[in-house]
């Protein structure tokens, strides 16, 4: 594990999710943002990717219960890609906003 | 599997191994937060159980998505205490949000 690999995601209420790039990619709105190169609409990039060793990511609109459920969620993911077929456990207040971040990621 | 290692407002999503030993994860740490593994005390959050270098986290009962405390030394030789900020409460963050998706 290398600090290049990873990326920190922070929320809205400024928590701070540090996991590996290969984790955030299950997203294909952060895929695009960690394979091109300048900010797009509201995303913060503190530095490209390409120049700085630990990327950022701000999600104004992502509480940090909601992007931990997402990052639990992207590894869960990863475990099930390589057969790892476990059940996702979602506690049900939290399904309509982990929908609505779930869309606007892309995930 | 992996675990989460939480200090002030910083989550460390960790891929490990349960075979992988405590001192293991401190290095893993050790290339994400340039603190000296000697200087890292991991403690097991839902047993409040202080993680010992030499055993595994099998032998600990360390278990896929489980939370981990890590806490640092201080200036004065100590352990500082376990400072985790919770998120605010969810129906709380709502409101001052709400949802302009």
């Amino acid at each position: 594990m290398k600090r290049k690999d990873t990326v920190k995601l922070i929320s809205t209420d400024e928590m701070e999710f540090v996991i590996d790039k290969d984790a955030a990619m299950v997203s294909q709105t952060i895929r695009n943002m960690l394979t091109s190169p300048g900010p797009i609409d509201n995303w913060v990039f503190l530095g490209g990717f390409a120049e700085t060793e630990l990327g950022e990511v701000t999600f104004p609109e992502i509480s940090a219960v909601i992007l931990e459920k997402i990052c639990q969620y992207f590894y869960w993911a990863l475990q099930y890609s390589r057969g790892k077929e476990t059940e996702f456990h979602i506690e049900p207040e939290l399904t309509l906003e982990l929908m609505m971040a779930a869309n606007y990621l892309h995930t | 599997m992996y675990i989460r290692v939480k200090r002030s407002k910083t989550t460390y999503f960790i891929q490990c191994d349960p075979t992988e030993t405590t001192l293991d994860i401190k290095q893993k740490l050790h290339t994400l937060i340039d603190q000296p593994v000697n200087d890292q005390r991991l403690i097991l959050m839902n047993t409040g159980d202080i993680l010992e270098d030499s055993k595994t986290l099998a032998d600990q009962k360390v278990e896929n998505d489980a939370v981990v405390a890590l806490t640092l030394r201080k200036d004065d030789n100590e352990f500082e205490d376990v400072n985790i900020v919770k998120p605010n409460d969810f129906y709380q963050s709502r409101d001052t949000d709400s949802g302009n998706w």
